[in-house]
């Protein structure tokens, strides 16, 4: 499915390399949850953006279905991740002149019945036609986790999608997002390891390299 | 089921966003209504004047100097072997009034014809009809047209030239005795009270091609014609183009004026969208992150742009042009002044505003999105 091989991003702060990610070598499979555990800093979002197409590697190459993702054009990576991903970030991005439906609906405007479902779902059916200033932090991020399930994505990147909330909340969103995913991958990122205590497998990130698993 | 629009398109954006859409089109439209309401009101002044004198694209009217009795010898001259057929040749004799324009006193010329003469005069300027009475011959009378009436607010009965008055001067007071309903500005008595008593006898000649489209071609004709003499001739391209030469350094300082304007409404402009812009960068970068290209985002934003700017546009074309209705009705009118308000240059000069507020729309929008990278917005490094 994803499969990054020998990957380092290097940030150059005056003229001093640091590394973000140090050769990481990691797949993720078809329908499997991966949590990737660090303490701040650690490079574990870094590594989220460079497997889901958002950042270039300065070293190695990650591969999606097997295309080498350094070879794809900007439109076609932006492409990729509109089709085939799904992203829910640390703040719940909303955007505030639409309503909870109509935020959902900007990856696909012409799936309004599953917008629907995945709302009512979620518990915001009553609150659907709401803009994100009238919703709570944790119904934000849950109109985001629609958003991200939208399309039915192969992957679902989350980097901290629980930062925001307390931690009733955050456990709510993680399992929402585990149980809608149906068979595409979760991959997520986070501090908290209560969080991911129903992935597949933990990747633990160091200094952006993995140091543990 | 209800129906939802597209929720990316510039549409939705303008209109859930009113509070800052308005403004941008408010701006752009008094811009436009100023620019067009500056030109309209300028060209007011030569089109005033060439309103006032219009009367003389029916004819050409030759007068001679120093001596009386060349007046016979020109008609001679002028209707040998014209380039258009020749219609009438009236003689008649004319005194001095004044008339009120946007730049101050304009001479305007009273002329006496004969009874036969005078029908044919009022027929060739389009009259309508006569409110009141014609001049009786050799009797102090006169008749003005409609906005003639206006300019100088009189109305029958009223005095329009005095011994006393240097401006509009006459032996006798003229009584005004009739109005001349006709758009076409004319002051017309009868021959023979202006040769009973003006001391010296010039006639002057009018003379009138039988198509009256020809009769431009006719005066630059006799123009030719009478280079060197001692004549003078009176012809309405002369005017118009007398007018436009008078009024050539006014509008060049107006290019730079409405230059100047246009470049500073602009820049301000836009940094104003600059300003809407980096509001919205939270948008773009998660648009961007979520998938959407760089491209369609700029599409995007540069239809909202287009929209704003162009419709800025119009309703400043229809804000002026409700002005200008207003000024015309209120200011302009009842003083008998020319204002277009439909005036074709006047809309023409607004056109570099919005073109250049587009440019700079454009330009601002480019260099936003060619170096934007939407992961320093879903880190959080520029929010």
């Amino acid at each position: 499915m994803v499969k990054a091989t020998d990957v380092s991003l290097i940030y150059h702060d005056h003229e001093r390399e640091v590394f973000a990610c140090r050769d990481i070598n990691i797949e993720i499979k078809e329908g499997e949850f991966v949590g990737i555990l660090g303490p701040s800093g650690s490079g574990k979002s870094s590594l989220l953006y460079l497997l889901s197409g958002l950042k270039n590697p300065t070293l190695g190459e990650i591969r999606i279905n097997g295309t080498l993702l350094g070879n794809l054009s900007d439109v076609e990576r932006a492409s990729m991740r509109i089709q085939k991903f799904g992203f829910v970030f640390q703040q719940p991005y909303l955007l505030g002149y639409l309503s909870a439906i109509e935020n959902v609906l900007t990856v696909n405007p012409k799936l309004i019945d599953r917008a629907k479902s995945l709302l009512d779902d979620l518990g915001l059916s009553e609150k659907m036609n709401r803009h994100p200033h009238e919703l709570s932090g944790g119904e934000r991020q849950r109109v985001c986790v629609a958003r991200a399930l939208i399309n039915s994505p192969e992957v679902i990147f989350a980097d901290e999608p629980t930062a925001a909330l307390d931690h009733d909340n955050g456990i709510h969103v993680v399992e929402m997002l585990n149980r809608h995913r149906k068979n595409g991958s979760l991959v997520m990122v986070t501090h908290d390891p209560t969080m991911i205590e129903k992935a597949d497998r933990t990747l633990v990130i160091s200094n952006g390299t993995i140091a543990g698993m | 089921m209800p129906r939802f629009a597209h929720p990316l398109s510039p549409t939705v954006f303008l209109r859930r966003n009113a509070g800052k859409t308005v403004p941008l089109i408010a701006v752009i439209s008094l811009a436009v209504m100023l620019v067009q309401s500056i030109i309209a009101l300028i060209n007011s002044i030569p089109l005033s004047i060439q309103t006032i004198y219009r009367y003389t694209d029916r004819f050409l009217g030759v007068s001679p100097r120093l001596d009386p009795t060349l007046t016979a010898v020109f008609v001679k001259d002028l209707t040998t072997n014209p380039p258009v057929e020749l219609e009438r040749v009236i003689l008649c004799r004319g005194s001095g009034a004044q008339v009120k324009s946007i730049v101050g006193k304009w001479p305007f010329a009273v002329m006496g014809f004969e009874k036969d003469d005078l029908e044919y005069y009022l027929k060739r300027q389009g009259y309508k009809g006569i409110i009141g009475r014609r001049p009786i011959d050799g009797e102090p009378e006169m008749m003005v047209s409609t906005p003639v009436a206006k300019n100088l607010h009189v109305q029958i009965g009223d005095i329009l030239l005095k011994p006393d008055d240097t401006d509009n001067f006459s032996r006798h007071p003229v009584k005004l005795v009739g109005i001349i309903q006709c758009d076409r500005w004319m002051m017309v008595s009868n021959k023979k009270y202006f040769a009973n008593t003006q001391p010296i006898p010039i006639d002057f000649a009018l003379i009138f091609a039988k198509n009256p489209t020809e009769q431009t071609k006719y005066d630059i004709w006799a123009k030719k014609k009478m280079k060197g003499k001692f004549a003078q001739l009176f012809s309405y391209s002369e005017i118009e183009k007398e007018s436009k030469q008078m009024f050539e350094v006014l509008y060049k300082i107006i290019d730079a004026v409405i230059g100047i304007l246009v470049i500073v409404i602009s820049i301000m402009m836009g940094m104003l969208m600059n300003i809407y812009q980096s509001q919205r960068l939270v948008e773009f970068g998660l648009l961007q992150a979520i998938g959407h290209t760089k491209r369609q985002l700029f599409k995007r934003v540069l239809s909202e742009s287009v929209i704003v700017i162009v419709g800025g546009w119009f309703f400043g074309l229809i804000f002026a042009r409700l002005m200008l209705m207003l000024l015309k009705a209120q200011l302009m009118d009842p003083q008998g002044f020319a204002l277009d308000v439909g005036d074709p240059m006047a809309m023409s000069y607004t056109a570099p505003v919005p073109i250049s507020i587009l440019l700079i729309a454009f330009g601002t929008i480019w260099l936003r999105f060619r170096k934007f990278d939407p992961v320093a917005v879903v880190e959080r490094r520029i929010v």
